[in-house]
This record gives structure tokens, C-alpha cells and sequence, in this order.
């Protein structure tokens, strides 16, 4: 059954309570080792969001045809397909866009392929029956989300660059830590809305 | 029917995934197309001096060689050597991580790019040495291979018939290594041209082998009379002044190359009769010295050519009776008591940069100026 | 075994054609941690410090550029010359780029010099100091700890 829950507050429910990385923790790699830079942060955000968005829909539409052909269980091997294609297309257009941008991101860009959060988004679409738009808002919000925690975590760890941090705590250590406060913070927005 | 439907299943599935992966493969060619095609671009070089419409996408270092203009480049395009500079007069965008190890701040200030690392992707303007237009690609035959000493060989290259090569001596080749072993692309190297440049139809080089070093490895072990070889050329601004003054050689081990050039060519020229020369050539033992017979030559037979070879450890069955000791040693004793420094003067070195330098420090200590003082970093 | 990310792009940087044409690993497939553990232990066994081999190392890098690109004895126990080209190569770990000056250091016994040599670099000094990483074995600039005793600490 599509769930009765507007797209508009799907969209604030997917950033804030739903909040793919502070709620669900998905989509950690990258998010810990590129928000050590702002402004790579900020174009992988980007980028992550643009990814979410295309990849759940096309996932909805090809969920659809698989439902009707009724080979739902190839919907993981299928999903992932299409998220690579995706960010093959984005990642030439961002080489042609910008190149510094390009070099910045690195390994990281193509790794968005198995970035857990994308695949996490279409299944959470498949698993709450979301309807076309439903899916393309809460793949969309979901990005925002991300890119605005990547955001803050980033501006965060500047500021601990500066702080004395005990040394066996130095980089991921106290990221992770720092991870787990967002999070907790994050929590104070679910008694607000709830995503399903 | 359970069976057939079962039968069927297997051939959907299959059939399914191929479809939606040829539908995604598609759309990415297309998006390849779109967005990787930059058309038809021009590269204006030095405003107006020559124009190149090209296909963009490429590295500008790669787009600009297919196009007959060759960037020095001594690792060959791997961003290591920081040597294929190229001034982008156009705006293109800031400097890239690859690029800032190489470059100085106001190199950056001046819009300085490392050609390898640049991408045509718009129509450019840029800046090179008129020189460069001259340097073109040969696909040589190595007609002879000569052991001067134990490390060092004198490679002997045909050009193909009816190409020539116009260069001045001093001026140094790119020698291109195919690849063997675990080097997996041809690796260039650049070397002086040792050949006299009225030999228009040959090239010759000094290569002194180099521990680890792919391309005088690949030419100490692998290389053969009859094999064919890529030379790019001419590179390099290190060339005999026009003013006749003192001029004071200073080399050692491969360096010796520009200066065979040099010489040969005052030879044919007379030159060698008017103008005062020194010649300093620094060795270990008497085996690593080499053309001492040619040297001793032009020493003997011109008044004005006096060849001094020094060797820093010479061995007791060597019978060593010239001068002993570091080449610049030896050059400091003969500036202080032999040199004529009441003329004009001038340095001209190649050899290792730590070699350079040293010879940098004795020639300043004689007062000699700065820019009267020449070399080519290229051994 | 498991490696840091650190680690795992300086392995990547160490193939073929990243950094250099023939890379730093050789025909050596062990992950880089393990080369660096198993040197480390060979460094054990034969009893020396990685200090004073680095300085020594360092000590006979510095004499070879006296030479001015031609052999020179140091201290009647080795022939070292350096090979001197222009440029820079990077550190496969980013951080620093080095002068592209090369050492062999030759042993010399009764006078004479042997076949026991060993080739290094700047960088691969570097590379042995802080990492202790004494690269792949087959690559061109591989030293192992057993070389080491032989050519520098030879009684």
C-alpha cells in the first residue's frame, strides 16, 4: 500500500528525522574521509544528492517493470546496475564541469556506486511502497540530508583541527565521536515527523 | 506447465537484466558523445604565429605533439619531470593539485601550466619558444653502437632517407625506449646531441648508463645496430656565444657530447684557429676517460685549443701524468695560473646538476659573471 | 591483511606508471604492511638499527654528490657515485616530493671493488626512514636488510 504522507513532508522527514546518515548510519565511508575537506565535502554532496535523486527514480520506474514481470528478486543486482550507469554519466559530466572538482573528489566519485546510502534509498522506496513522486522527493530529500551532514561534520572537524585532541583520538577517532553526537542531536527532530 | 513457466522464467530473467543494461550502456555512450565531444577548437599559438583546429578532450602536451609541436618533456607525460611548462595565455581554470608541486608562485601568477596535466577543452591561447616549431618526430635506424668506456656508448642514428635535421650544437634529442620488461609504455629521455650538425641526416648521442634508469638501461642491454628508434627534436637554448670570447668548457662522463659537437663544428667553421679555448674534463680513472686521442689532437695541432683532463682517482696501473684531482679543483688552478682573465670570458658546463653547481661556485669565485655563464641541466 | 587507508593509496601510487614507469613493488603481490613487517624482522635478525643505517646510507648519498656525477672512494671502504637527473618524483605516501638523485655505493674488498653493491635514492631513503619500507622485491630499487650488512656493514 502507498503510504499516505505528502511529498512536501516526506521531503523535511527524509532530511531531518529520516536522515539517511545520522538515522540510519548508511552511507559512512566517504562521509568520514572526505569531510575532511569543505569543499570537496560540498561537491560530493552534491553529487550524492543528484545520484539519489536520478537512481530512485529510475529505480521506482524499474521496480515497476520487474513487479509486472514478476521478477522482483532481481531487484538488487538491477538496482545497482542502474546506480552505476548513473554515476558513470555524472562522472563525465563533472570531468567536463570541473576539473578541479574532479581531481578533488577521486576515487571517491566512482565510489559512489557503492555508496551504501543509494542503494539503502531505493530499497527503503521499494520496502514503503512509494509511489513515483513520493520516491523521487525522498531520494532527493535523502541527498540533502546527506550533503548537509557531510556539511556540518565538515565544518565540525575544521574547528577540531584546532582542538587538542588527545593523539590516539586524532582523525577518524574522534570523527566517529563526533559522528555519534550529530546523531544524537539529529534524534531531537523525530519526535516532529515520522518517515515510513 | 510448472515446468515451462519455470522455463520461461529462466529465459526472462536473463533477458530483463540484459535489456535494462544495453538501455544504460546506451545512454551512457550518448552522454559520452554529448558530453566528451568539445568539437572543433583552435589552439592559437604565440597570437597569431600558427593556429591548430583540433578535436579537444586530450592532454594539451599529447594534443599539441599530434599536431607536430613538441613540448619538451622528460618523463614523457607522467606529471613527474615538471619540465613540459607552457605558458595558457586564456583563462582556464585554477591550477590543478597535479600540477602545483612543479610550479613556483610566480610561475603561477604568469599563468604557467604543465601541458601533461591540461586538458583542451575550450579554445586556448598559449605561449612557446619560437624554437619548438622547428622539433619534429624521426623514426630513426641505430646505425652504430660504440663502447666509449665501460658505461657510457656512443649511439649512431640514420635518419630516414631524405629527412634532415636542423639544429645548433648544444641542443639536445629526445630518445625514446620502447617498452620492455614491466614498462609498459615508450619512456622518452633527453640527451645532447653529440653529432656535428653539418651531419644532417644523422644524430648521435653519449649514453652513459644510469642505474635503474629505464631508457639507458633499455640502451646499455637491449638496444641493436638495425633496430629502428623515435627521436624528437631539436630542444635546448645551451649554445656557443657569437662573441669570441675565452670560452671555458667544463664536462665529465656524457657531458662530454655537446662538446664534441661544438668542437667538430669549429673545426669545419675554422673557428677553432681564432678563439681561445679551454677544455675541462673531469674522470675517475683512465678508463673512464674517452676521444683523449681526437682531444690531444686538436690540442697539438691548434694553438689556440688546450684540452685539460683531470681524473679525481687515478689508479696506479693507469700511469697517470696529467692533472689529479676534482674537476673543479683543477678548473680553480688553471683560472687562478693559466686562464688569460684579463679577455673576456665565458663558462660554458654540462654535466650532473651537483656538477654544474660546484662549477657555478669556481667560476663566481673568479669573478666570473653569472650570465656569461651557460649549461643545459640534461647530462 | 588489513590496511589503513593511508597504506592502501601508497600501494596504489607504487604500480607501474603512477610515480615512476617500473613502480616500487617489483614482481612483489604482498600487500606493502607485510613487506615493511617482514623487513622489519629481517632488520631484527641482523641485528641492525635503523637509525644508524639511514644516517650511514644518508652519510655515502651525500659523499657521492662530491664526486660531481664520477665515482668517489669514501673512507677506503666504498666506491659511491651519484646519479643526478632533473626533476622531482612524489613520495608514494604524499608527503613530499624528492630530488631525483640516485646512489650506488659499491664495496670495495683488498682494494678492488666487489659485485656487492646497493642503489638507492633519495626518495627510497626517505621511503626506508619513515616507513621502513625497503620496496617490492624484483623492483630495481629493492635493498634488503641482508644487502645492507653486506655492502655497508661488512667486517
Amino acid at each position: 500500500m502507498t503510504p499516505v504522507i505528502s511529498p512536501f513532508s516526506l521531503f523535511f522527514a527524509s532530511i531531518f528525522t529520516g536522515n539517511i546518515l545520522l538515522a540510519n548510519f548508511l552511507g559512512m565511508c566517504s562521509f568520514i574521509s572526505i569531510s575532511k575537506d569543505l569543499r570537496s565535502s560540498n561537491g560530493l554532496g552534491f553529487a550524492v544528492t543528484v545520484v539519489l535523486t536520478v537512481t530512485t527514480g529510475v529505480n521506482w520506474a524499474v521496480l515497476q517493470l520487474l513487479t509486472a514481470l514478476g521478477l522482483v528478486y532481481l531487484r538488487y543486482i538491477v538496482f545497482i546496475i542502474v546506480i552505476a550507469a548513473v554515476v558513470q554519466m555524472l562522472e563525465m559530466i563533472i570531468d567536463r564541469v570541473s576539473q578541479s572538482l574532479y581531481m578533488s573528489l577521486g576515487i571517491f566519485l566512482p565510489l559512489i556506486t557503492v555508496n551504501c546510502a543509494i542503494l539503502g534509498v531505493s530499497l527503503f522506496m521499494e520496502i514503503r511502497d512509494y509511489s513515483f513522486w513520493q520516491s523521487v522527493v525522498f531520494g532527493f530529500g535523502s541527498g540533502l540530508g546527506w550533503w548537509l551532514s557531510i556539511m556540518a561534520l565538515s565544518a565540525i572537524r575544521k574547528k577540531l583541527d584546532k582542538a587538542p585532541v588527545p593523539a590516539g583520538l586524532k582523525g577518524p577517532g574522534i570523527t566517529v565521536i563526533t559522528i555519534g553526537f550529530m546523531a544524537m542531536a539529529f534524534i531531537g527532530f523525530s519526535g516532529m515527523l515520522q518517515v515510513q | 506447465m510448472e515446468t515451462s513457466g519455470a522455463i520461461i522464467q529462466a529465459f526472462i530473467a536473463p533477458l530483463v537484466i540484459g535489456g535494462i543494461s544495453a538501455v544504460l550502456g546506451a545512454l551512457i555512450s550518448i552522454t559520452d558523445k554529448i558530453v566528451n565531444n568539445y568539437g572543433d577548437l583552435v589552439i592559437d599559438i604565440n597570437s597569431g604565429k600558427r593556429e591548430l583546429e583540433i578535436k579537444g578532450g586530450a592532454a594539451l602536451l599529447l594534443t599539441l605533439a599530434e599536431n607536430g609541436i613538441f613540448i619538451p618533456s622528460a618523463c614523457g607525460g607522467r606529471g613527474s619531470c615538471g619540465a613540459c611548462k607552457v605558458k595558457v595565455v586564456s583563462d582556464i581554470g585554477p591550477h590543478l593539485p597535479t600540477e602545483t608541486p612543479f610550479l613556483a608562485k610566480e610561475e603561477m601568477a604568469d599563468n604557467i601550466r604543465l601541458s601533461c596535466q591540461v586538458k583542451v577543452k575550450e579554445n586556448f591561447q598559449i605561449e612557446i619558444p619560437d624554437s619548438l616549431f622547428n622539433v619534429k618526430q624521426y623514426e630513426g635506424t641505430i646505425e652504430r653502437i660504440v663502447n666509449l668506456t665501460h658505461d657510457i656508448k656512443e649511439v649512431y642514428v640514420k635518419l630516414p632517407e631524405g629527412e634532415e635535421i636542423d639544429f645548433v650544437c648544444g641542443q639536445y634529442g629526445q630518445f625514446e625506449a620502447p617498452p620492455y620488461n614491466k614498462i609498459k609504455t615508450p619512456t622518452q629521455r633527453a640527451y645532447s646531441m653529440s653529432s656535428a650538425p653539418s651531419d644532417k641526416n644523422h644524430l648521435e648521442f653519449l649514453i652513459r648508463l644510469v642505474p635503474g634508469g629505464i631508457v639507458t638501461t633499455y640502451v646499455h642491454e637491449r638496444l641493436t645496430e638495425g633496430q629502428k628508434i623515435n627521436v624528437v627534436g631539436p630542444f635546448g637554448d645551451f649554445n656557443v656565444k657569437d662573441t669570441g670570447a675565452t670560452m671555458i668548457g667544463v664536462a665529465g662522463g656524457s657531458g662530454m657530447a655537446p662538446f664534441k659537437s661544438i668542437f667538430n663544428h669549429m673545426t669545419d667553421t675554422g673557428e677553432i684557429q681564432t678563439r681561445e679555448i679551454w677544455y675541462f674534463f673531469g674522470a675517475r680513472t683512465k678508463d673512464d676517460l674517452f676521444y683523449l686521442d681526437w682531444l690531444n689532437e686538436l690540442d697539438a695541432k691548434y694553438e689556440k685549443f688546450h684540452f685539460v683532463a683531470a681524473l679525481s682517482e687515478p689508479q696506479p696501473e693507469d700511469d697517470w701524468e696529467g692533472e689529479t684531482g676534482l674537476i673543479t679543483e683543477v678548473l680553480a688552478r688553471y683560472l687562478a695560473e693559466r686562464v688569460d682573465r684579463t679577455q673576456p670570458v665565458e663558462g660554458y658546463l654540462c654535466g650532473s646538476p651537483g656538477m654544474l653547481d660546484a662549477c657555478m661556485a669556481v667560476m663566481r669565485q673568479f669573478d666570473m659573471r653569472e650570465d656569461k655563464i651557460y649549461f643545459d641541466k640534461f647530462a | 591483511m588489513k590496511m589503513s587507508p593511508e597504506y592502501t593509496k601508497a600501494q596504489a601510487n607504487m604500480q607501474p606508471g603512477v610515480i615512476t614507469s617500473d613502480g616500487f613493488l617489483g614482481n612483489d603481490e604482498r600487500p606493502i604492511v607485510e613487506i615493511i613487517a617482514d623487513d622489519e624482522a629481517e632488520m631484527k635478525r641482523a641485528s641492525l638499527e635503523f637509525d644508524e643505517t639511514v644516517a650511514l646510507m644518508r652519510h655515502l648519498l651525500n659523499e657521492s654528490r662530491k664526486g660531481l656525477g664520477e665515482p668517489v672512494t669514501v673512507d677506503g671502504k666504498w666506491i659511491v657515485q651519484a646519479f643526478e637527473a632533473r626533476g622531482f618524483l612524489a613520495s608514494p605516501f604524499e608527503d613530499g616530493i624528492f630530488r631525483k638523485i640516485n646512489a650506488k655505493v659499491t664495496l670495495i674488498h683488498e682494494g678492488e671493488p666487489t659485485e656487492h653493491s646497493i642503489l638507492y635514492s633519495d626518495l627510497s631513503l626517505h621511503l626506508i626512514e619513515k616507513r621502513h619500507f625497503f620496496q617490492g622485491k624484483g623492483g630495481s630499487f629493492r635493498i634488503s636488510p641482508a644487502a645492507i650488512k653486506r655492502v655497508l656493514f661488512a667486517d
